[in-house]
């Protein structure tokens, strides 16, 4: 990838700062002729962080040979400062840390369009460029997993780490003559009981969580389950070592030592390490419960997607109720679910009907149910016909009986003589004027004066009536 | 005898086939499972003077007779319709059980990338009554789940269901079906 004729001899350093204000004055001019322009990168220049090897400003290919290296934090400060001043990008980045791609781009947009800033912690491996993508450096990304407690790794061999240690400064220790070098040792020993304790007990809240977020989050049933199985195997490496430890500070293996280098913190340290490791083995002792419990859920959720996948399958080739004992256990199954819902056809109470205040209203609703709702075409009736329309006039004269009262008691007849003689306006026979005669005086009785005296007529005798 | 004065919902629920789950939505439903789990003894012993026998089981209470009063056919087509129903809720999610939360539109985005989902959705056509559009057999078949009481709808308004513990009812009744060692020999993996 060097330009030809690149001679590293040629090659002379720059101071950084000078540089950077070469290389932005560069990149504006680079800007404006981009197509024509390489720039080549190469590492392992010791001495300053960029070199140039070259800059051909009258020619029209420029050519940049900036070369990089790995950088050291110099003290903790500067960790720190560097750390602090990009804090923005890194905890997105941190954020993002399991998505595969996070692009250079929008790291500049983070870092104010800075590119150096980004180079700079590229130099210091804080961060990894990959292509177009930046991550975190691993040991960064570790550090941080671990102290914010995030982490989904679980290292069991710290602990172990840490019994070798212990193991080693005691053996130092019981050989070592000078006192203030046996000090020493005693020294680290406590220090690695100390950190042991709080190792294991973050052993324990890792495993904790991370058997929590496999059985929760882990879609595929056999990683799940291989998961689970991996994370029992992690917890009795835990365990063991947990009773290695406990072992080991009782004072059974190293008497010698416990004997001779006992003093108050020592002795202090060991009793809250064993509490410690108390607790880790409780807390172990609740895992394991918890892993086959989950175990146990799965086992029985894909033995029932297999016997169901069996089932199915049996079903669809309509050998289901030939190959299975499905009927017979149907036979013996008596649960209600299967029965169809039951109906109580109770008949009402006519009392209740009669008295209850809410049963007029039930029954005006019912009432209006009932009421069809389909217009009952009413039958056409057929024309009258013109016959009937016509008027047919039968005249009946109907005898007045108070109107021939009326004429009687203004004249002196007697009753029948006058009924015979009255114009009717129609022909009256003798027998109809017998029936007048006997009609008037029913009726108005009270206003004739009847008689003794009876005149005969026609074969009639009658009673002769006067007006009162 | 001395019962707990909620009996007539107890028995008005439990009579038409329903389940009496711990973990109904249902305040009510959750604070009858409660009055059954603290006098079962007592309801038990009520509900066979009747000719009903009170069944606890897994997180759940249902009731079953004495003697049979449906006949078998209609057994087999229900279960039939569940071992259908069934299959097809543990192919959209293996951990579909009692407990789990879902909503006909998850159901229908997984759909269309999944062939053999569709399939068996549209093997449970003859069960939505005539309906042809996913959706609408979807409904149907959540319907009638919700009918016979092994999901509930939690919330109206997202149209999010939850899966009763009822269901380990199914799940009982699916893994207590023997097959002969011969013929699990005959099922392709």
């Amino acid at each position: 990838m060097f330009g030809r004729g690149f001679d590293s001899r040629r090659l002379h350093l720059v101071e950084y700062q000078n540089m950077k204000k070469a290389l932005k004055s560069l990149i504006s001019r680079l800007f404006s002729c981009w197509p024509c322009i390489k720039i080549f990168k190469f590492a392992q220049m010791p001495g300053a962080p960029f070199v140039a090897s070259k800059v051909f400003l009258e020619r029209p290919t420029w050519l940049i040979f900036a070369a990089r290296f790995m950088k050291t934090f110099s003290s903790i400060q500067q960790l720190l400062t560097t750390l602090t001043r990009e804090q923005k990008l890194l905890s997105e980045l941190f954020e993002k840390r399991k998505i595969l791609s996070f692009n250079y781009d929008y790291a500049l947009e983070l870092v104010d369009y800075d590119a150096d800033k980004i180079t700079a912690l590229i130099d210091y491996s804080v961060i990894r460029q990959n292509g177009s993508n930046l991550e975190l450096d691993d040991l960064f990304l570790q550090f941080f997993e671990q102290v914010m407690e995030v982490n989904e790794e679980i290292n069991v061999s710290y602990i172990n780490e840490h019994i070798q240690n212990i193991k080693q400064s005691i053996i130092y220790y019981l050989q070592e003559n000078n006192e203030t070098r046996k000090y020493g040792y005693l020294r680290q020993v406590k220090q690695a009981l100390r950190k042991i304790g709080a190792i294991a007990l973050r052993n324990v809240v890792d495993l904790n969580r991370n058997i929590d977020n496999t059985f929760k989050n882990e879609p595929n049933y056999k990683i799940k389950k291989t998961k689970l199985e991996h994370l029992d195997e992690k917890r009795n490496t835990i365990y063991a070592l947990i009773n290695h430890t406990d072992h080991l500070v009782s004072g059974e293996e190293e008497q010698t030592f416990f004997k001779v280098a006992s003093d108050e913190e020592l002795n202090r340290i060991i009793i809250l390490l064993k509490l410690q490791l108390n607790e880790c083995r409780h807390n172990l002792i609740d895992i394991q419960k918890q892993i086959i419990d989950y175990l146990n859920r799965i086992k029985y959720q894909s033995g029932v997607i297999e016997k169901l996948r069996q089932i199915k399958y049996l079903k669809d080739q309509f050998e289901l109720r030939s190959k299975t004992s499905i009927r017979e256990l149907l036979a013996d199954n008596k649960a209600v679910i299967f029965e169809s819902n039951p109906v109580y056809p109770l008949n009402i109470s006519l009392d209740q009907l009669q008295t209850d205040d809410e049963a007029k209203t039930v029954i005006e609703k019912v009432a209006k149910r009932i009421r069809t709702s389909v217009k009952v075409t009413q039958p056409l009736a057929g024309s009258i016909s013109d016959e009937y329309l016509e008027t047919q006039v039968q005249e009946e004269i109907q005898i007045n009986l108070d109107e021939v009262k009326n004429s009687f008691l203004a004249g002196g007849n007697n009753l029948f003589d006058f009924i015979c003689a009255y114009d009717f306006g129609k022909e009256v026979s003798f027998d109809d004027c017998v029936t007048i005669y006997c009609q008037m005086i029913s009726q108005f009785d009270t206003l004739f004066k009847i008689t003794d005296v009876y005149n005969n007529k026609q074969d009639v005798e009658f009673a002769v009536v006067y007006p009162k | 005898m001395n019962v707990p004065k909620h009996t007539s919902d107890i028995f008005e629920l439990l009579s038409k086939g329903q389940f009496i789950c711990s973990n109904s939505g249902k305040d009510s439903v959750r604070k009858l499972y409660n009055i059954i789990d603290e006098n079962f003894d007592d309801l038990h012993d009520y509900f066979s003077s009747i000719n009903f026998i009170l069944e606890r089981g897994d997180e759940y209470f249902m009731f079953t007779r004495e003697e049979n009063k449906a006949d078998l056919e209609r057994k087999l087509e229900a279960a039939f319709k569940w071992i259908d129903i069934l299959d097809f809720f543990k192919t959209v999610d293996h951990s579909f059980s009692a407990g789990y939360r879902f909503t006909p539109s998850d159901i229908l985005v997984k759909l269309t990338v999944d062939v053999n989902m569709k399939n068996k959705l549209e093997g449970l056509k003859k069960y939505s009554g005539g309906k042809e559009k996913h959706a609408e057999i979807l409904d149907k078949v959540l319907d009638q789940l919700r009918r016979d009481n092994f999901i509930e709808l939690e919330n109206e308004i997202t149209n999010s269901y939850k899966t009763l513990a009822s269901f380990h009812y199914l799940e009982r009744l699916i893994l207590s079906i023997n097959i002969a060692e011969s013929v699990k020999n005959e099922i392709p993996e």
